[in-house]
This record gives structure tokens, C-alpha cells and sequence, in this order.
């Protein structure tokens, strides 16, 4: 909402600085988001007469322009198409700076020809996207004189940004109330037409159907025969441009001027246009309406439309239409001022698309009060700058007359708010809010006035309250507490998510954080859950919710790999999703390693990082989040965004899939445009298993003394016999003795055959209660050699 | 000459001829191993009569010792001898660095964890909710009908493709955590909400995705002095500086009532950003007094319960502790900028071992 200070001056007594009102207005809620000193930023602009003009010799496009600034004529050069010899035109001299992009001006040499300052564009100095010719001043005029003077600028632009339950503040009037309120000075009286009309309107308003009167409450209208429309006085075209609108001509000129000081939206119809009556109504299916955006609609059942017999001339509330808009010839107008429900509005403009400064009201509710006034005071406005004779006044509907009244008690007022308040204070503020209030022992009895919309409780007349008080009344309390309420501050999920990012960070991962959309492109391999699909994504790229966490990690490695990164260790610890369904969503740590492991250097050659560095970090993390995790085991296999060779799964309590890891599927690295091979792990969160019952205590410790004993064995089997297995059947051999199973030789080659390899162990052997002898030993020994020989088919290596 | 005296002669004869560690081996052995000389003689003793028995065993004694200590000596010596040979042959370039590994935490992460420690310190508890939510959550519980204006401020997106179901949203706020914490269990409450919101924005100050955390306090008497309370107390502890300088302006959000933006008042020093001095406003957070609609929304009496509710912006709240310019570089992931602004693994906040370094 734009004003300026001048014009809020009309509607408030005050004796309050410049400064003190733009400190006032943010502290009482109403947002100053910019204010716009027109003198500083337009002050050195002057009016000049260009005198003469010729092609600039060295650029075809470019004329070196003779220009009368009042005291002397200056050369300068001008790039515009529509600069000719006798316009007058804005004038930046040497010194100035150009509002669009600072720019402070020079006298400069263009093109080897000396020019000192510039001609001026409405781009340039900020006013619109116009940029293609330079502004053309009113041949009137006066050379040499101040733009600011002569566009009557001297004033103070503010923009406040108004919360959506304030739609009272959205004209300058309701502004000056707030401010009044506040004790900025007082609010003058509003003058209330009285009109004397001396025929009846000659259009008359019907709803089609009783159910229309649901989204219009209200319309009203006034017929003014026998206009002449102009161009607006000065005064008025200062206003609309004081607040960067275009004037258009004194008819609509005048509604949007209604609209801003008042806070009235109205429509202005050229009533030779309309056929017949006007009738409100639902539009037909599919109806189509052209705008006076210059938009063709589709229109659907339920939207209110203004129409006449024939077609619609409007959108209730929102937009007029082509057809009956008026221009230079109009003749004769019907005016509108109707009271439009805020649910309708809302649902149609959303449905269209359509912003516009009447459906901003409407949709948050207007004054109903201001219907009769808002339509006279334009009537006589039109009457005063065209001429004419008004009608009487055509109401179709009601206009709401109910009062709201709320008990206030003030006890609870103080319990509220924190700060006990001088209930004569709290009368006052009321009051000058046009809030009407009565006591009666602690509660006071207030009337809402019709233009608050937003006034539904105790809670709202606190925040009236305290908002015009100022919050810096309030006492700051402590807040600790006496008895602890919360037996659990993290939930364990969410300390093992943290757990896990600090981890994986410790161990040389870089935390990302992601998007928690992807491409429906990238996530294609992981699932093609069309539940998954956004109804509105900002964009292709992000037009799903992920299924996984690697696609977006896999293109933030292509970034980084064009920014020169060549050794990616990087992990994010998020949500995947299932579904659209709350709570259908996953904890995930998620690691990818790509390219160098460690550079060559003087102690080692280059190495890459392979599939059993993403398995030592899934382990290691398993390991730190649980520390006893004896029921876990590797599956080899994982889903097919895995190579299908060199990926596992990870199993806990032998059916719950913890996670996965290796090397992931080359046709997805081919996808990414990524040449090295990617590994990747990804972890469950949610599945590592919480005990149910939390106790600090440990389990029970017990170790042997005794000596311990090492035995190697080697085997050869098939190549297609685990590690795992041969790690696993030792224990089964003597689940007493064997302590410890350790792979310590890998070999595959010809000499064994190409089908076999040949796997070393070392078992460590040892007992509770005494040493072994050499005969236990042999019988262990025995025992396992059996064991693996039967169970894997394989022989001890000789 | 008595057998001592030639074993005494013998004795200096041989020590002249240890040069190394193996001669004075054999020295030892050749007098004092089981065949030595000395042994020998000691053997002996017992032939003698008492009177010389005596005197021999005291003389051989001595010698004996004296050998001793000839040999503990020499053998330390070349002890040192061989360990300055080794060291002077052992000998490594320790400017020349191995790859050291280290990754970094993402500026998101270590904020919310400073957020969580000093809530965590004021007895708040950690709500977790869906960042997928339904419409009801996110708006509706929260005293935000279906044609409240602020459902367009919030530019929703919108998931679901049942088209016959009120479509599920992205959530908004943390807000909705709030309702599925107060269903969930009885008052009292006190909690903080942080994690991942959305709205359909994208452009130098807007992200698609960010983060805000919620706090919720619910009780029979906290009110706006308590609200002015912990939000002074975050801030401090959060900025670690004594006197956070607050500015509470009125503003609107369907869910509180009253309800109040919170500027923090900053001075720039070339990039360095200041908190708690000059007289530049910074909006940093927004807040009220829960909204007697939600609480009935949520089967909560609010004749007998009050409290208040806040929403900060966690990358908000990055930018200006930690300088961080552009809101755009936290999802560029850029690993440049993650060296830069990211935070050493084990830097975990806490009350005790201070917020930051």
C-alpha cells in the first residue's frame, strides 16, 4: 500500500515529523517497507527545451541535441527515436544521478562528440519499464524549471506492507485512523455526501437466483447522465502518480482514487454499452469474458459475475470488462459500489490468475458501511470534473447491518499479555480505533466497528491493545523451570541422525544438504511411484519428491567435478519418500565416494576408491550407532541401481534390510555424464533397532586368561564360495573354542585353476577355564578342516 | 704366583681386548660363565681351610665385582654406541605431509545443533513431524481456512494424485508440529520443532526448500513476558553476546494472537555484521500467543491453557552469526564453499564447551 505524507495529511491533524510517522506506522503494525523521497531523487532534474538537433557524425543512431535549460543552451547527445527540435524534455545535468542504476553523470565524450548530461526515459528515472523514446513534457512546460516543481512532486512516498487481517488499512483514510490511535494526531471528520438526485436510476439490478446473493451481498449504483469524460485535473493525476498509478481519465481517474483514500472498490460501467439491466449471476460454463486486461477468460460455474441481458460485463469484484468500459466518447455511466463475498472472490481469482487491487480487498473483506459513501463521494467527484446529473441510488441486496460484540475481560487481558494496563488507557486506545466499549466490573463490552473484519475475540482486542501500547511495555520473565516437563530432550531417531552426520564427517565425508525434490528424469532408476509426483514443481528438475537420496547427491558431484573437484567423499543424512502420504518418508544416511582415493605421492602410488571403502563407512557407522550388532549380516545383492557384481546388502536380525552398498550402476553414472565409477552406501536410520528398555548398564563382563592359540588353514574352493561362509563355519566347528576367524589371504590363478581361489584363515582358539593341549588343538583343527572340506567342497590347500 | 693373581692377571689382559659387544660376551663367559675362571676358583674354596677359606672368597668377591661392573659399563656404552649408529641411518622428511581426510558439516546442521543445546538447556524437548503434510495440519489447525489470503502468501506446493482427496502439502512452516505434538500428548508442553520447509519461490532471496524451527510453549501462564523471555534468551546465547538488541513490531499470522515480528538490531562493519549493536533492523523471526482457535483444534481448553509459539529461519539465523552472504550458496553444494563455511566434525555445541569455538 502506497501514500504519501501529504496525502495522509488530509485525513490527519498532526503536528508529527516525517520521521516520527514512518517510526509510528512500523511500530503499530503497518510495515514501512520503503519510503521514496522524491526532492532526493529527482531534485536535480530540470526542465529543457531541445532547440536544435543534427546526426551525430561518427554513429547513425545517435543526434547531438542543442537544448535550452533556462540559462543556457548545452550540448547533448541523445540515442532516442522520438527527440525532435521544439520538445520539451527532462534534463539531467553533469553531477545528477540516475534513479534506475545510480549512476552518477559525467560529461562525457560520446563517440568523439562532448556531451554534458542526459535526456531522460521514464526507465531512467524509475517511473516504468519504458524505455524506448525520452519522456515528453506538457508543451506548457515551464523551461528551466525543476522536474519536481513542475510534476508537483515535493512529497514524501510511503510504502507500508499490510498484514492480511489489516485490510482496513489498504486506503489512507484507515491509515490515519490507525496512526490517530496511536496518538499521532487526530483524525478529521469524514465528510459525508449528500446528493439531491433528481431522477430514479434508470438500470436496474436483479439477482438471477437467490443462491447468487452468497457472493454478492450487496450492489449498488447510481446512473450519471450527460458526462463529458476528460483528462483529470492536475491535482488528481498528481495523486495517482504521487502513487506510481497511470491516470487514465477523470471516470476511472476517480474510482481508483476512491479506492486508495477510501479503501472503496467501484466499478464505472459506460451504460450505453450495458443492453438492458444489469442481473449478478453465476457464469455459465465455459462463458467466456474479456478483460480490461486486455485477457480472454474461461469462465466456471459458481464465479459471480455482473452482466447485463446479454453477456457478462464483469467479474464481481475483480475485473471489469471490455465491453463496457468507458472512454474519451462515454456519454452516460453507471457506477458500481457492491459488497462481494471475500470466500468468492478468492476461489476466483485463484482460479484465473486475476491480481488486481479489487479482489485484494474483497478477499479480505471490505467496509460494508462504505458502499453508500464510497458511491456518493465518486458520484460527486465525476459530477464535479464531467458534469452530469446523478440518479438516486439502486441497492440490490443487503447491506450487512449486524454488530459484533465481544466481552473483554481484562483480568485475563493482563494474564495474557504480561503487563497489567491503566484500564482508562485501554478504554482510550479502543476508542480511538473506533472500537465502542462499556465496563461492567471487569469486563468491558466492546462493539467491533464494521470496518474490522479481523476482530473475532479476546485475543484480537489483546493484540489492539498492546499493538498500539508498543511491546516494549511488556516485561521481559524468565523462563526456566522450576520442574523439569520434558523426560526426553532427542528422540533416539533424531540422535542418531546427528550421531551419523558427525560421523561420517569425522571419517572424510562432506555433509551436503539437497533439495528434497528431484528429477523425475535422475530418480527414474529408483522408483516410478507416480505418487511421488509434485502438482506444482518450480521447475522439471525438481518436479518429484525423491525416492532416494543419490540422485541429488550424483549431480552434485557433476557440478563439482566441473569445478576442477576430482576425489568426492560426500554424504547427506535426509528423508526418501514412499508415497504423498504424511509419514511415508525414510531416514536415510546416505554416502557416495567417487574417483581418488589417495593422490600419488612419495609414499604411495594413486589409488581410486573401490566398494570396500563405502563398506568399511557403513559398518563403521552401523558399529558407532549400535554397539552391539551381532545379528548382522552381508548379503551379496543389492537393487538394481547397483552393479550387479559388486553390491550387498546389509541384514539385521536375519530379515530386516538395514542398507545397501557398492559400486553403483554404470548406466545411472552414464546418465549423470559421470566417467569414474561412484560408490555408494545407504543406511536405514530407521531400522537400527533402539533396546526396548533404556538402562546404562552394561552386559555382563567376562574374558579367559587363559592362552590363546592361532591356526592357519588355507583352502581352495569354488570362486563362487563367500568370505562369510568361510568365516562362519569354524564357530560351527566348536562353538566353545573358537574365538575369533580372520581372512588373512586372498588368491585366484591359473595355477589353482580359473574357476577356483584360495581363501586363508587364522582361527583363534581358546578356553575358559584352562590351556589347551596339543590334542585339543588338533581335534579343533580337525574338526573345522572337516567341517569347511564337506560344507564347501573344497580342499586344504597343501 | 698364587691361581688369584694369575686370574687377576688374566682378568686385565682379557679387557683389553673387548672392542665390541661380542668380546665382552666372551670375557664374561671365560671368567664368570659355569667354567669360568672364577668359578672354578670359587668351587674350589671349599678345599681350604677356614682361616684362608675366608680371606680367598673376600678377594675373589672383589674381583668378581669389579668384573661386573667392568662388563655392565662397556655393555651400556656399546649399547649407545650401536643406538647412535642406527639413529644416525634412521632418518625421515617429516615436512613431507601425508593427505590428511577430513570432511566438513554443513552450516544447516551445526546451526540447528546450536539451536537444539540452548533449548535443550531451557527444558524444551525436540518434536519431529513429516515434511510431507496434510492440508488440515498445515493450515486448517492452524486457524487457516481454506480462503485465508495468507494461504496464497505462502505459495504451496501441492503433492497428492488422488484427485477425489484435498491434496497433501509440502509443509509450509514447522508449524504443523506444533498440531501433531499437541494431539499426541497432554500439557504442559515445551518444544522446538527444527527441520525442512517448502514454498514455491526461486530467486535471490528465495529458496524452494529451507529451514525454520519451531518452539511451542503451553502451560496455565506463560505469557508475553515469558514469550520476551526466551526469544531474549535464544538470542543471547545464540550470539553469543551479552545484550542482544530486540525490536518487537506487530504483525499477523492466523495461528497467534497477538502476534509480533522480532528485528534484531545489527551494524555493519565492511562485511562484518555486528548483532547487538548500531541502529539497523534485521527481521529474524516472528511470533505470539498461541490463537485460542488452535488450541481447540487440538482438544486443549483455552480458558485454562495458554502459551506462546516462534518460527526462526535457521539459514536466516547462519547468514548472520556466521556472514554467510547469499541464501542461494547453501543448496549449491559446492565443495569450495563447504571447506569455507563448513564446520569440523567434532566442533558439537553445547552449553558447557561453548556454542562455537
Amino acid at each position: 500500500m502506497k501514500f504519501t505524507i501529504d496525502w495522509l495529511k488530509e485525513h490527519l491533524e498532526t503536528k508529527a515529523t516525517d520521521t516520527e510517522i514512518i517510526n509510528k506506522l512500523t511500530a503499530i503494525g503497518l510495515e514501512v517497507e520503503e519510503v521514496i523521497d522524491a526532492v532526493a531523487l529527482y531534485g536535480d532534474f530540470i526542465i529543457g527545451e531541445v532547440v536544435k538537433e543534427e546526426k551525430h557524425p561518427n554513429a547513425d543512431k545517435l543526434k547531438i541535441c542543442k537544448v535550452n535549460i533556462g540559462n543556457k543552451i548545452v550540448d547533448v547527445v541523445c540515442g532516442a527515436p522520438n527527440v525532435t527540435k521544439g520538445m520539451k524534455a527532462v534534463y539531467a545535468p553533469p553531477g545528477s544521478t540516475i534513479p534506475v542504476n545510480q549512476m552518477k553523470l559525467k560529461v562525457a565524450k560520446i563517440r568523439g562528440v562532448e556531451s554534458s548530461g542526459m535526456l531522460c526515459s521514464e526507465y531512467e528515472l524509475g517511473i516504468s519499464e519504458l524505455h524506448e523514446g525520452i519522456i515528453q513534457m506538457p508543451e506548457d512546460s515551464k523551461v528551466g524549471s525543476s522536474y519536481v516543481d513542475q510534476m508537483n512532486l515535493d512529497n514524501i512516498m510511503i510504502e507500508i506492507g499490510i498484514t492480511p487481517n489489516r485490510q482496513d488499512c489498504l486506503g489512507v483514510y484507515g491509515i490515519a485512523r490507525d496512526l490517530s490511535a496511536a496518538g499521532l494526531g487526530n483524525l478529521k471528520e469524514l465528510e459525508v455526501p449528500k446528493i439531491q438526485s433528481k431522477y430514479k436510476n434508470p438500470i436496474s439490478t436483479t439477482f438471477e437466483k437467490k443462491a447468487d446473493q452468497k457472493s454478492c451481498y450487496a450492489f449498488g449504483s447510481r446512473y450519471i447522465k450527460n458526462v463529458k469524460n476528460c483528462e483529470s485535473p492536475q491535482w488528481l493525476k498528481d495523486k495517482l502518480t504521487s502513487i506510481g498509478l497511470k491516470p487514465i481519465s477523470a471516470l476511472v481517474d476517480v474510482t481508483n482514487y476512491i479506492l486508495f483514500d477510501y479503501n472503496r472498490p467501484l466499478h464505472v460501467y459506460d451504460a450505453d454499452k450495458i443492453n438492458g439491466n444489469i442481473v449478478v449471476r453465476s457464469a455459465r460454463k465455459n462463458e467466456a469474458f474479456f478483460g480490461l486486461d486486455d485477457k480472454e477468460y474461461s469462465l466456471e460455474e459458481g464465479m459471480c459475475v455482473i452482466s447485463d441481458d446479454k453477456t457478462a460485463l464483469g467479474l464481481g469484484g475483480i475485473l471489469g470488462g471490455i465491453s463496457s468500459s468507458c472512454d474519451l466518447d462515454t456519454k452516460n455511466v453507471l457506477l458500481e459500489s457492491a459488497l462481494f463475498s471475500p470466500e468468492n472472490t478468492a476461489n476466483t481469482g485463484r482460479k484465473l490468475f486475476i491480481d488486481s487491487d479489487a479482489r485484494y480487498r474483497f478477499e479480505r473483506g471490505v467496509d460494508a458501511n462504505s458502499l453508500n459513501i464510497g458511491l456518493d463521494k465518486a458520484a460527486l467527484l465525476i459530477q464535479e470534473i464531467c458534469g452530469g446529473e446523478i440518479s438516486d441510488t439502486e441497492i440490490c441486496g443487503n447491506i450487512p447491518t449486524e454488530t459484533k460484540e465481544i466481552p473483554f475481560d481484562l483480568i485475563k487481558n493482563s494474564s495474557r499479555l504480561g503487563i497489567e494496563i491503566d484500564q482508562s488507557e485501554i478504554e482510550k486506545i479502543l476508542n480511538k480505533l473506533g472500537i465502542k466499549n462499556k465496563k461492567n466490573n471487569n469486563i468491558l463490552l466492546c462493539t467491533i466497528p464494521s470496518w474490522r473484519h479481523d476482530i473475532h475475540g479476546e485475543a484480537d482486542l489483546s493484540e489492539e491493545v498492546i499493538r498500539i501500547k508498543g511491546f516494549d511495555a511488556i516485561p521481559v520473565l524468565p523462563i526456566r523451570t522450576e520442574n523439569k516437563i520434558n523426560e526426553v530432550i532427542l528422540s533416539r531417531t533424531y540422535k542418531n541422525n546427528l550421531r551419523s552426520k558427525r560421523f561420517l564427517a569425522q571419517r572424510g565425508g562432506n555433509e551436503l544438504v539437497t533439495w528434497s525434490f528431484s528429477s523425475s528424469k535422475d530418480s527414474k532408476f529408483y522408483s516410478n511411484n507416480q505418487r511421488l509426483k509434485i502438482k506444482n514443481p518450480i521447475s522439471e528438475d525438481l518436479d518429484i519428491l525423491r525416492p532416494s537420496l543419490i540422485p541429488n547427491l550424483l549431480t552434485a558431484i557433476k557440478k563439482n567435478i566441473s569445478r576442477g573437484f576430482d576425489s568426492f567423499s560426500i554424504f547427506e543424512v535426509g528423508s526418501q519418500f514412499t508415497s504423498d502420504t504424511p509419514g511415508d518418508q525414510k531416514n536415510i544416511a546416505c554416502g557416495l565416494k567417487s574417483g581418488i582415493k589417495t593422490e600419488k605421492n612419495w609414499n604411495s602410488q594413486k589409488v581410486d576408491f573401490d566398494s570396500y571403502d563405502v563398506q568399511a563407512d557403513i559398518l563403521a557407522l552401523v558399529n558407532h550407532l549400535m554397539a552391539k550388532n551381532k545379528n548382522i549380516e552381508i548379503k551379496t545383492g543389492a537393487p538394481d541401481w547397483y552393479h550387479p557384481g559388486r553390491s550387498a546388502s546389509l541384514i539385521i536380525n536375519k530379515d530386516t534390510v538395514l542398507g545397501y552398498f557398492g559400486e553403483l550402476h554404470p548406466k545411472i553414472i552414464k546418465h549423470h555424464k559421470i566417467k569414474n565409477r561412484v560408490l555408494a552406501f545407504e543406511l536405514f536410520i530407521d531400522e537400527v533397532p533402539l533396546s526396548s528398555k533404556k538402562t546404562t548398564n552394561k552386559e555382563s563382563y567376562f574374558e579367559s586368561d587363559f592362552q590363546t592359540v592361532d591356526r592357519d588353514f588355507a583352502f581352495i574352493v569354488n570362486k563362487d564360495v563367500e568370505a562369510k561362509t568361510m568365516i562362519n563355519l569354524p564357530f560351527k566347528a566348536d562353538e566353545k573354542l573358537v574365538k575369533n576367524v580372520q581372512i588373512f589371504d586372498v588368491f585366484e590363478g591359473e595355477a589353482i585353476g580359473n574357476d577356483k581361489k584360495s581363501l586363508a584363515i587364522k582361527v583363534t582358539l581358546q578356553a575358559s577355564d584352562r590351556t589347551l593341549n596339543e590334542t585339543e588343538i588338533q581335534d579343533v583343527s580337525k574338526k573345522i578342516v572337516d567341517l569347511i572340506q564337506q560344507k564347501t567342497a573344497g580342499v586344504v590347500r597343501s | 704366583m698364587s691361581k688369584i693373581d694369575s686370574v687377576k692377571k688374566n682378568i686385565e689382559a682379557g679387557k683389553k681386548l673387548v672392542k665390541d659387544i661380542e668380546s665382552l660376551e666372551k670375557i664374561r663367559l671365560q671368567f664368570l660363565g659355569k667354567k669360568g675362571q672364577i668359578t672354578d676358583l670359587m668351587k674350589g674354596l671349599g678345599e681350604l681351610n677356614p682361616e684362608e677359606r675366608k680371606s680367598h672368597a673376600e678377594e675373589l668377591n672383589n674381583i668378581k665385582n669389579d668384573l661386573n661392573n667392568f662388563i655392565s659399563l662397556k655393555s651400556e656404552t656399546f649399547d649407545d654406541e650401536e643406538l647412535s649408529k642406527q639413529l644416525s641411518s634412521e632418518k625421515l622428511d617429516l615436512t613431507l605431509v601425508s593427505q590428511i581426510t577430513e570432511g566438513r558439516i554443513h552450516p544447516i546442521t551445526q546451526v540447528i545443533d546450536e539451536v537444539i543445546a540452548i533449548f535443550a538447556d531451557l527444558d524444551f524437548c525436540i518434536a519431529e513431524g513429516p515434511e510431507v503434510e496434510t492440508d488440515y495440519n498445515n493450515f486448517t489447525a492452524l486457524n487457516t481456512s481454506e480462503n485465508h489470503p495468507a494461504r496464497q502468501m505462502h505459495d504451496t506446493f501441492y503433492v497428492n494424485s488422488k484427485t477425489d482427496e484435498m491434496p497433501n502439502v509440502l509443509r509450509t512452516h514447522t508449524s504443523p508440529v506444533q498440531i501433531r505434538s499437541m494431539l499426541k500428548g497432554k500439557p504442559p508442553f515445551r518444544l522446538i520443532a527444527p527441520g525442512k520447509t517448502f514454498r514455491c519461490d526461486n530467486d535471490q532471496t528465495h529458496t524452494p526448500m529451507f529451514h525454520q524451527v519451531e518452539g511451542l510453549v503451553i502451560d496455565k501462564n506463560s505469557n508475553m513476558g515469558h514469550l520476551k523471555g526466551c526469544l531474549e534468551t535464544f538470542l543471547r546465547e545464540f550470539f553469543e553476546t551479552s545484550s542482544p538488541k530486540m525490536r518487537f513490531r506487530p504483525s499477523h499470522f492466523p495461528f497467534t494472537e497477538p502476534s509480533a515480528e522480532v528485528d534484531i538490531g545489527y551494524k555493519k562493519d565492511g562485511n562484518q555484521i555486528i548483532i547487538g549493536e548500531g541502529d539497523s533492523w534485521l527481521e529474524i523471526l516472528g511470533c505470539g500467543m498461541v490463537h485460542p482457535n488452535v488450541l481447540k483444534n487440538v482438544n486443549i481448553d483455552p480458558n485454562e491453557y495458554q502459551g506462546y509459539a516462534f518460527g526462526v529461519g535457521i539459514e536466516r539465523l547462519a547468514m548472520l552469526k556466521y556472514g554467510i552472504s547469499d541464501l542461494r550458496t547453501f543448496y549449491d553444494n559446492d565443495l569450495r564453499w563447504l571447506k569455507h563455511f563448513g564446520f569440523v566434525p567434532l566442533d558439537i555445541p553445547s552449553i558447557s564447551g561453548g556454542l562455537s569455538r
